[in-house]
C-alpha cells in the first residue's frame, strides 16, 4: 500500500479523498492546501503518490506537478480535474503527470488510477 | 467550492441541452422523417445522461438513458415518428426540467420516473432484439472500413516494414463514463508515439481533439514492439475498456471490396455525419469566445462604476470651473471613454428575450392540447436584448398573459369557424426597441375583452359606480382587469381564470420600472404591450430648476419641451391647461406639487418652461422654472424610511456635490 499526499485548496475534497483512500488501506501522510504546499510537503515526506487538484491559490496544480518534476522526475502525480479544463490536464500530462481523475470522483475510479500508476 | 461551482456548469450546460431538445422536438414534429433532427436530440440526451450519471442523479440518468434507447431506433430507421412518442418525449422533458430545476433550488433531483421509463420501454420492445443485433454488427464494420490507407501511407508502410517496423490497427475503447476524453485520447497517444509512429487515425485527429466521436477511435501504428506489449501498456492507462490490435495488411483493404455492399452504405451515411461535425465544431468555436460570469460580479462593477459616473459630473463642473484647457480636454476625454464603457457595461448584463420567449412555443403547443383549441404562434424580435434583471422578472407575468389570451381571448375552433374566423387561432409575441424602452407585445386574434362583463364584474366588485361605468372610455374600462379579484370568464379553468393573477402582472411590471396598456376590439382581438425601461439604474435625465432646488426628469418620458408664453396658458374648469399642436394638454406646477418655498423673486416672467412628459398616450405639462441641461444621472432609492415618496423615484447626486430628488412622472399624469 501507498503513502500520499493528498493536494486540494478545498478542505472537503481533501476530507473525501481521504476517506477514500484511507479505506482502499493507503496511507496519507500529508494534505497540501495549495502547489507552494505541496512542492514543500513533497520533499519532506516522499510520498509515493501526489494526488493534485488544478485550480489553487499561490501555485496551480500545474505548476506543482512541473516543480515536483524537478525535484523526482520518477514522482507520480495524478490530477483531480474538475469538467472543462482538458487543456489543464493535457499541459499537466505532458509535465509528467502519470494520470488524471475527474470530478466528482468514485471510490472504484481512484481505485483504478492508483492501481494502474503505482 | 469546487463542488458548487461543478454544480453551476451542470445546470447550465443541462438547462442548455433541455432547450436544445425542445427546440428540435418542436421541429421533429413538424418535420418527423427528419433522422438528423433525433440525431441531435439523441445527442443532447445522451450528455444528459454522462453529465447526470457522474454527479450522481440516478433518475435523470436512467430517464436519459431509456431516452436514447428509443431515439436510437428511430435515427436506426426501426421506429417511426408518431404524435404519440413525441409526446411522451415532451413529458419526459419536463420531468427532466423539474429534476434539473429541483436540484437548482438545492434538491436532491429526484423523482419518479418509472412510469415514463416503462412507457418508453413499451415503445422500445417493439423491435430491440433487431436492433441489438444490427448495432453489433454495424460497429464492427465501422472499425474495419475505417481504416483506409492512401498511397502516401502506404510508401511509409512498405518502407516501414523492410526496416522491421509492424504495422498494427490499434482499437481503442473507452469507458462508457469517461470524461475529459480528449485528455484521455492525448495519453493514448503519448504511449503509442512512445512505442512506434502513428500514421493515422480514425476518426481525424481534428475531430478526436473535438471529441467527435463515441468510445472507440482507431490508429495505424508502425511499431518494433509485440502486439501483447502495446496492449499491456495502452491498458496501463485509466478508464481505457478495451484494446483491439490486428496487423494491417494489404489483405484487409481486398476484405474491405468484399464487404462492398456495407461500404457503400457506410458512405452515403458518411458525407452527411461530417457535414453535422463540421457544424457542430463551428458551434463550438463560436462558443468557446465567451465566458460565463458571475452577475454578482457584474453588479459590482455597475456599482462601482455609479460611482465614477458620479466623479466624472463633479470633475466635469470643477473643470470647467477652472477653465484650464488641458484639464478640460482630459476630463472631455474621460468623459467620453467613460461613455463607452457604461454602454459596454450596459450591453454586458443584456441577454436576448428569447431565453423567455423559448419555453412558450411548448407551453402553447400544451395549453391547444388541453383546451382542444387550434393555435398558432408566431414570435418575432426574441434577438432583442434586455436587462438580465428584467428578463429573470418577465417571464413570469408574460406566461400569465399568454395563458390569459389562450384560455380567455382565442375562442374554440367551432366558435371561430361560426363567427367566421379561420379555425387556427393565431397568437403573436414580438419585442423590440424603441428609444430608450424595450416593447413586448402580446396580441391574439380572439375574441376580445367583454366591456360589459367588465364593467358589471368592476361594479359587482365595488371598483366602480354604475353612474361612472357610463361614463368612462373603453380605454379605461379594459385596465380594469388589472385590478386584484377580477376574472370575467365564465368558468375557472386550470389554465388561468381564478383572478389572481393579472394585479401580479401589473405590480411586477411597475416595480421594473414598466407600463403595461391594452388594446382590444370585439371579435377581432387584444393586444397587451408591455414597456419597459432599457437599463434600471443609469438614466439620461433632464435636469430642470424650481426655485432653488433642482429636479432630474427621466428623458424616457419626455416627449418635448416648451416655452409657454403667459397668453397661451388657458384654465378648463379651474384646471390650466395649454395648447400642444392642438392637443389640449394640462399643466402642472412642480413649485405646487412639491410645495417648493418660493426664495427667488418673481420679476413678472414672459415665458414658463414646460417639460411636456408622456405616459401611454397622455400627456401632461410639467411646469418649471428653468432648463438645466441633459445629464447621466444614477438612481438611488431613498432607502427603507422614505418607501413611497408621492411622484419621487429617487435621488442622484450632481456633479457639484448637490442632492437631487428624480421625478416619477408616472404619478403626476392628469386625466
Amino acid at each position: 500500500m501507498a503513502t500520499v499526499l493528498v493536494t486540494d485548496d478545498a478542505a472537503f475534497m481533501r476530507m473525501q479523498l481521504k476517506d477514500i483512500l484511507t479505506k482502499q488501506g493507503h496511507e496519507v501522510v500529508g494534505e497540501a492546501s495549495n502547489g507552494q504546499e505541496a512542492i514543500d510537503m513533497y520533499s519532506e515526506l516522499q510520498p509515493e503518490l501526489v494526488t493534485m487538484d488544478i485550480t489553487m491559490p499561490e501555485v496551480d496544480g500545474v505548476a506543482a506537478v512541473k516543480e515536483i518534476k524537478k525535484i523526482n522526475p520518477d514522482a507520480t502525480v495524478i490530477m483531480c480535474s474538475a469538467m472543462g479544463q482538458q487543456g489543464m490536464v493535457i499541459e499537466a500530462i505532458q509535465a509528467g503527470a502519470k494520470d488524471f481523475i475527474v470530478k466528482p470522483f468514485t471510490s472504484e475510479r481512484i481505485e483504478e488510477a492508483l492501481a494502474k500508476a503505482l | 467550492m469546487e463542488t458548487n461551482q461543478y454544480i453551476e456548469v451542470f445546470l447550465d450546460e443541462s438547462r442548455e441541452h433541455l432547450q436544445a431538445v425542445n427546440d428540435h422536438l418542436l421541429e421533429l414534429e413538424k418535420q418527423p422523417e427528419d433522422t438528423s433532427i433525433v440525431g441531435e436530440i439523441f445527442r443532447s440526451a445522451h450528455t444528459l445522461k454522462g453529465m447526470a450519471a457522474t454527479m450522481g442523479f440516478e433518475d435523470i440518468s436512467s430517464l436519459t438513458h431509456k431516452m436514447e434507447n428509443v431515439l436510437d431506433l428511430i435515427r436506426n430507421d426501426q421506429l417511426v415518428v408518431t404524435t404519440e412518442l413525441i409526446d411522451i418525449t415532451f413529458n419526459c422533458l419536463e420531468t427532466l426540467e423539474e429534476m434539473v430545476e429541483s436540484i437548482a433550488e438545492g434538491g436532491d433531483g429526484k423523482k419518479d420516473v418509472s412510469d415514463l421509463v416503462n412507457q418508453l420501454e413499451a415503445i422500445e420492445k417493439g423491435e430491440q432484439p433487431a436492433s441489438k443485433e444490427s448495432e453489433n454488427s454495424s460497429n464492427t464494420v465501422e472499425t474495419v472500413t475505417a481504416l483506409e490507407v492512401d498511397e502516401y501511407q502506404k510508401t511509409v508502410m512498405d518502407q516501414a516494414k523492410e526496416q522491421g517496423f509492424q504495422s498494427f490497427q490499434v482499437t481503442v475503447t473507452l469507458n462508457e463514463d469517461c470524461m475529459l476524453k480528449q485528455a484521455r485520447v492525448f495519453m493514448v497517444f503519448e504511449v503509442l508515439e512512445d512505442l512506434g509512429e502513428v500514421i493515422k487515425t480514425v476518426p481525424s485527429v481534428e475531430e478526436l481533439e473535438e471529441e467527435q466521436f463515441d468510445h472507440h477511435f482507431s490508429v495505424l501504428l508502425l511499431t518494433k514492439e509485440e502486439a501483447e506489449e502495446i496492449r499491456s501498456k495502452v491498458m496501463k492507462i485509466s478508464e481505457i475498456k478495451q484494446v483491439d490490435l490486428s496487423p494491417f495488411s494489404d489483405r484487409k483493404i481486398e476484405k474491405q471490396e468484399n464487404n462492398q455492399k456495407e461500404g457503400t452504405q457506410k458512405e452515403k451515411t458518411q458525407p452527411e455525419k461530417s457535414e453535422n461535425n463540421k457544424q457542430q465544431s463551428q458551434k463550438k468555436q463560436a462558443q468557446s469566445k465567451s465566458i460565463r460570469v458571475n452577475i454578482e460580479r457584474i453588479d459590482r462593477l455597475m456599482n462601482l462604476f455609479e460611482e465614477v459616473v458620479i466623479d466624472r459630473g463633479r470633475l466635469e463642473d470643477i473643470s470647467r470651473k477652472i477653465g484650464h484647457n488641458e484639464l478640460i480636454e482630459t476630463v472631455e476625454h474621460m468623459s467620453r471613454v467613460s461613455k463607452d464603457m457604461q454602454n459596454m457595461m450596459l450591453t454586458m448584463r443584456m441577454v436576448p428575450i428569447e431565453q423567455v420567449f423559448n419555453r412558450f412555443p411548448r407551453m402553447i403547443r400544451g395549453l391547444a392540447k388541453d383546451l382542444d383549441k387550434k393555435i398558432e404562434l408566431e414570435i418575432s424580435g426574441a434577438e432583442t436584448e434586455l436587462d438580465r434583471t428584467v428578463i429573470d422578472e418577465i417571464g413570469d407575468p408574460l406566461v400569465h398573459l399568454i395563458r390569459n389570451s389562450v384560455d380567455h381571448g382565442i375562442e374554440s375552433p367551432q366558435e371561430r369557424s361560426a363567427k367566421g374566423k379561420p379555425e387556427e387561432g393565431h397568437l403573436q409575441l414580438t419585442a423590440y426597441h424603441n428609444g430608450n424602452h424595450v416593447y413586448i407585445e402580446i396580441e391574439d386574434d380572439g375574441a376580445g375583452i367583454n366591456r360589459e362583463k367588465v364593467e358589471s364584474k368592476a361594479i359587482k366588485n365595488g371598483i366602480l359606480t354604475e353612474e361612472e361605468a357610463e361614463k368612462l372610455t373603453d380605454e379605461e374600462v379594459y385596465p380594469l382587469i388589472f385590478s386584484s379579484g377580477f376574472s370575467t370568464a365564465e368558468q375557472v379553468s386550470d389554465i388561468s381564470g381564478r383572478g389572481v393573477g393579472l394585479d401580479v402582472v401589473k405590480n411586477t411590471i411597475e416595480s421594473l420600472g414598466g407600463q403595461i396598456f391594452i388594446t382590444s376590439t370585439p371579435d377581432q382581438g387584444s393586444k397587451f404591450t408591455i414597456q419597459l425601461p432599457l437599463t434600471l439604474s443609469i438614466l439620461s435625465a433632464m435636469l430642470v430648476n424650481v426655485q432653488k432646488e433642482t429636479y432630474a426628469i427621466p428623458l424616457s418620458f419626455i416627449e418635448e419641451t416648451v416655452m409657454l408664453k403667459n397668453d397661451e396658458k388657458m384654465f378648463v374648469n379651474g384646471q390650466a391647461v395649454m395648447d400642444f399642436r392642438g392637443k389640449v394638454v394640462p399643466l402642472v406646477s412642480i413649485q405646487t406639487i412639491f410645495e417648493v418655498p418660493q426664495n427667488i423673486e418673481q420679476n413678472d416672467k414672459q415665458d414658463e418652461a414646460v417639460v411636456v412628459v408622456k405616459k401611454g398616450d397622455k400627456l401632461t405639462g410639467l411646469v418649471v422654472d428653468n432648463f438645466m441641461g441633459q445629464k447621466e444621472v444614477v438612481l438611488k432609492s431613498l432607502g427603507n424610511y422614505f418607501k413611497d415618496v408621492f411622484a419621487i423615484s429617487g435621488a442622484t447626486i450632481l456633479g457639484d456635490g448637490s442632492i437631487s430628488l428624480i421625478i416619477d412622472p408616472n404619478a403626476l399624469m392628469k386625466g
